[in-house]
């Protein structure tokens, strides 16, 4: 006799009652999805049934589909074309044929709605808007019978398979560790004027998808553990040795999930005054168990601060997953649910934990909630992150150390006197000043050079955001953001948008500045030249300052003189001519001179020729560093030594 | 002999003859030397009237060492926070496990530097075969009859050297430990591996290292001039002499490792200023002082156990060069 048991849990939650919860986004792509993973042959087969809305006011004749897995399904991809030009091409070439990744549908019907009943397969083509390469799978087009009015909605039942890639650009397999992101056909977002906004995949750049509401059933083997997007409402073992496990989740506009068999699971509740509950579910490497507090505190602050600076966090629920080592889907966020990444040596004062929980928590608000477009408009949704994520560590967690690693990587070491900065290394200012012309941020992300993420993406948005709160003040600066993510969230704002909040809230023209950091890329650089004082015939000296404008923008700037007897003097320079000069006639010297001396505009590129003292200091300090450096030097040459 | 003693004759050799010690940490200082005032006026043009060279003066300022670096040369490039401290030794120590590759400057004040060892090393070899003090002329002529030999060592040492960097190491931990490591996804796993492997590339540079290292024993010893010679008769006395010699490197390197876990002990940060910052540049040269030390253990050591094992413990093969006295010594002895 074989004996069946059939276990179905049912969790009851906050909020269960989810049909009848009013909805915070306009809930037009709505997938149900049963997917069953293979672990033996690493794919996965799915059903998947999308009900799409219209909410413009054109007709939709066609429907247009993301399948990104088909980006590393051959080497003349988009994706792969452009990772050729990028630094991590090199390790990209150690992947081998099995290694690849592909999405196939072999059915795609209409079943309901506004369209009749049909059989779309034989109408799907694969489509190229961005650059019309032949061999690019990613983007598919299906033209309709008929078209689907404003408003009118239609359900398409689409069958598919995909082949699990070993872990790569933060999705696939390795070991029994699967992170699964961008997995599913998903449609694309029709924009205001009818037409699709829906590009291939490019290696620069993420996702842009409407907002809807997520059922999704995952079977894997039993004894694995799930996380996704969403709460689990249902878990029912199989005969077959497998568990179907069902999320759900409403107002999300993507969906990942995640399953091993490895994974230790912890559990903690975010509650603080003022803000909703947050259930928190950690899912940790066994090698990292000392590790589960620090994950829970990183992602509580970022809960809070996050949640005081912008608004409330409205999901009650939220997973981290810890990734193994060796994979390559740490540091990504998906709605409700994100990656973080730790090693299995970590100093207490290595910030790189922190900061990646800060930020990957942070993702929440600035892609999750507020639904800008990713491969557009990049900078939206991480340079506002990385600016209130640089801006959170340094109230949580500025003890930060830098902690280099040696040995393969393997080894840490704190040293304990290069401190955390949140411009410098929150906000990676030498990203950006070492390459400030790379590229234009107003360009779309996807036509980016592939190498630009890091400076354009990243830091300039994040240090002119971070030059604006120096500039117009933290209150204004956080009534700025506030009412940006509170009128935009759960929408898909552009550049714009923000511009015009920005405006409005500070009561100031602030185009001048967008334009220069935003449509342009001007270099910001200014400098005193020298400060010369002369003694005048009634006794007095004249100090003569210069200060110079070195590079193409402008920017008004305080100028601070600072005379022998410690009296200081301000003087404002509005920045637009290439040089200027400020004269102070007083009975002391001038001994020194400052341009922008409190540092608001960060986007300067070069901060040390920013000051200017008659008794320089230079020979001291580089006496000092220079003998630092030398102890270094005979280190090196004694090891070395060795082989005579 | 057994190792223990050869390395407790070795460390009083190396301490009865301070002298060498004084001389090969000199040469080290002024091999760094010309480098450092390089590196020094680089940082102090960069900094030029700056006020930020106060801030500079007191300790690490983040902002201003990015924008060194991204303003500097080859040279200025190695002046990263790793230099800092402790961080330095395992800097450096990493580099050459990893086998990665320093800018061109630091490679000529390697190269440098290993022309003048090389030149000492015979020198040094001779007076602890002798154990007795010789006289700065008997020093310095046994530098330069043996340099001139060591010189024709070098190549063949070269080789070995660059085969084990330049074939093994990238064979070993790049595609065995790649492969090994390919479906990894326990980091202490794949620390493990990489400590295996680094133990076999280990294994092969200190073996190449000890027969290089009694080949220069012998050449010396027994006044050899044929390198290959010496080179053969090393790698035979290795040969024959496994446990005694393994010990031996095994002792000395632990003294090597004592002397590390001090300094990570003790290490100054840069923080100080003033009397303070002085204070720690002396400690960090007491340690550099102790690296130096424990890299004279190794030849006398070694020397000793050679000697030992041998039998040729009063035998010098090569007798002190003649030198005439001062005309006026020579007066008064007439």
């Amino acid at each position: 006799m074989i004996r069946r048991a059939f276990l179905v849990i049912a969790i009851v939650h906050a909020g269960a009652g989810a049909a009848a919860a009013q909805a915070l986004s306009p809930r037009n792509a709505n997938y149900t999805i049963d997917v069953r993973l293979d672990t033996q042959a690493r794919t996965l087969t799915a059903r998947e049934t999308l009900v799409w809305t219209n909410i413009t006011s054109a007709p939709a004749d066609e429907l247009q589909f993301h399948l990104y897995y088909n980006a590393w399904r051959n080497e003349d991809s988009t994706w792969m074309r452009e990772l050729r030009l990028t630094t991590w091409w090199s390790a990209a070439r150690a992947r081998r044929a099995g290694d690849s990744a592909a999405i196939d549908i072999s059915s795609l019907k209409v079943t309901g709605g506004a369209v009749s009943p049909a059989d779309l397969t034989s109408r799907m083509r694969f489509i190229a808007p961005d650059d019309g390469n032949q061999n690019d799978r990613t983007l598919m087009a299906v033209a309709l019978p008929s078209p689907i009015g404003p408003g009118q909605s239609v359900t398409l039942d689409i069958v598919f398979t995909a082949k699990v890639p070993r872990t790569f650009a933060r999705t696939g397999v390795i070991g029994d560790y699967y992170f699964l992101g961008q997995w599913f056909p998903k449609i694309g977002v029709l924009d205001a004027t009818g037409n699709w906004n829906c590009h291939q995949f490019h290696v620069g750049t993420e996702f842009f998808s409407d907002f809807g509401i997520y059922d999704v059933r995952m079977t894997v083997p039993q004894g694995w553990l799930v996380a996704a997007t969403g709460r689990e409402r249902e878990r029912k073992d199989n005969a077959d040795g497998t568990t179907t496990h069902r999320y759900y989740q409403e107002d999300v506009h993507d969906f990942a999930w995640t399953t091993s068999p490895d994974f230790v699971e912890h559990r903690e509740r975010f509650e603080y005054p003022g803000l909703p509950a947050v259930d928190m579910r950690l899912l940790l490497q066994p090698e990292h168990a000392g590790q589960a507090a620090r994950h829970f505190e990183g992602t509580r602050a970022s809960l809070r601060q996050y949640g005081e600076m912008f608004g409330a966090y409205p999901y009650g629920h939220i997973t981290i997953v810890d990734p193994p080592w060796n994979n390559d889907t740490g540091g990504m966020e998906y709605p409700t649910l994100f990656t973080a990444g730790t090693s299995w040596l970590t100093p207490r004062r290595d910030p790189y934990l922190d900061d990646t929980l800060v930020h990957e928590t942070g993702h929440q608000w600035w892609y999750g909630m507020v639904g800008t477009n990713e491969v557009e408009d990049a900078w939206m949704d991480e340079g506002i992150n990385q600016y209130a994520n640089a801006r959170v560590m340094a109230e949580e967690f500025s003890d930060g150390r830098e902690v280099p690693r040696f040995f393969g990587g393997f080894v840490p070491w704190v040293i304990e006197d290069a401190r955390w900065d949140r411009v410098t290394v929150g906000e990676y200012r030498s990203d950006y000043t070492g390459s400030p012309t790379i590229d234009i941020p107003s360009t779309p992300s996807f036509r980016y050079w592939p190498r630009t993420s890091a400076p354009m993406t990243y830091a300039k948005p994040a240090l002119w955001l971070h030059t604006l709160e120096r500039a117009l003040g933290w209150t204004m600066m956080q009534q700025i953001l506030g009412t940006f993510f509170d009128r935009w969230k759960f929408k898909h704002p552009g550049p714009d948008d923000l511009f015009q909040v920005a405006n409005e809230v500070s009561g100031r023209d602030l185009t001048p500045f967008f334009d220069q950091v935003y449509r342009g890329s001007v270099v910001f650089d200014y400098g005193v030249d020298s400060v010369n004082s002369a003694e005048t015939d009634d006794g007095q000296f004249a100090s003569d300052v210069i200060v110079r404008r070195h590079g193409d923008g402008i920017f008004p700037v305080t100028i601070l003189v600072t005379l022998a007897n410690g009296e200081q003097r301000r003087f404002a320079w509005d920045g637009g001519s290439r040089w200027h000069r400020v004269t102070v006639e007083h009975a002391s010297r001038a001994v020194s001179a400052q341009v922008d001396p409190e540092q608001i505009l960060l986007l300067d590129t070069n901060f040390t020729n920013n000051s200017f003292t008659t008794e320089s200091q230079a020979a001291r300090a580089a006496t000092k560093w220079a003998a630092i450096w030398m102890v270094w030097l005979q280190d090196q040459m004694l090891a070395w030594a060795f082989f005579i | 002999m057994k190792s223990t003693e050869a390395l407790t004759h070795g460390i009083r050799l190396v301490n009865r003859a301070p002298v060498i010690l004084g001389c090969v940490y000199l040469v080290t200082l002024l091999t760094a030397l010309p480098f450092s005032l390089m590196m020094r006026q680089a940082l102090q043009s960069h900094l030029g009237n700056s006020m930020m060279a106060e801030q500079v003066a007191r300790g690490v300022n983040v902002q201003w060492w990015s924008e060194f670096i991204a303003r500097t040369g080859p040279l200025g490039r190695t002046f990263q926070t790793t230099i800092i401290g402790f961080a330095a030794v395992l800097d450096n120590l990493s580099t050459l496990a990893d086998a990665n590759q320093r800018p061109t400057p630091i490679l000529w004040a390697g190269a440098l530097y290993l022309v003048l060892w090389l030149f000492l090393s015979g020198g040094i070899l001779d007076r602890y075969a002798r154990r007795r003090p010789t006289r700065s002329y008997e020093f310095f002529t046994a530098c330069g009859i043996y340099f001139v030999r060591f010189l024709r060592l070098a190549p063949i040492a070269a080789i070995a050297y660059y085969m084990l960097f330049a074939v093994v190491h990238p064979l070993l931990l790049d595609q065995v430990y790649g492969e090994l490591i390919r479906d990894v996804s326990v980091e202490r796993n794949a620390f493990f591996l990489r400590l295996a492997l680094y133990l076999v590339f280990g294994a092969l540079l200190v073996a190449v290292n000890i027969v290089i290292d009694y080949a220069k024993v012998r050449a010396v010893v027994e006044d050899r001039r044929s390198m290959i010679g010496a080179l053969t008769a090393g790698a035979r006395f290795v040969r024959r002499n496994p446990g005694a010699v393994a010990g031996l490197y095994l002792l000395n390197a632990a003294v090597f490792v004592l002397v590390l876990l001090v300094y990570a002990l003790i290490a100054p940060g840069a923080e100080s200023t003033g009397a303070g910052l002085w204070l720690g540049l002396l400690v960090s040269q007491l340690y550099l002082a102790g690296r130096l030390w424990v890299r004279l253990v190794f030849f006398a050591s070694e020397t000793v156990l050679f000697q030992a094992r041998l039998a040729h413990a009063g035998y010098i093969a090569s007798a002190p060069v003649p030198r005439p006295e001062p005309p006026i010594v020579e007066q008064a002895l007439r």
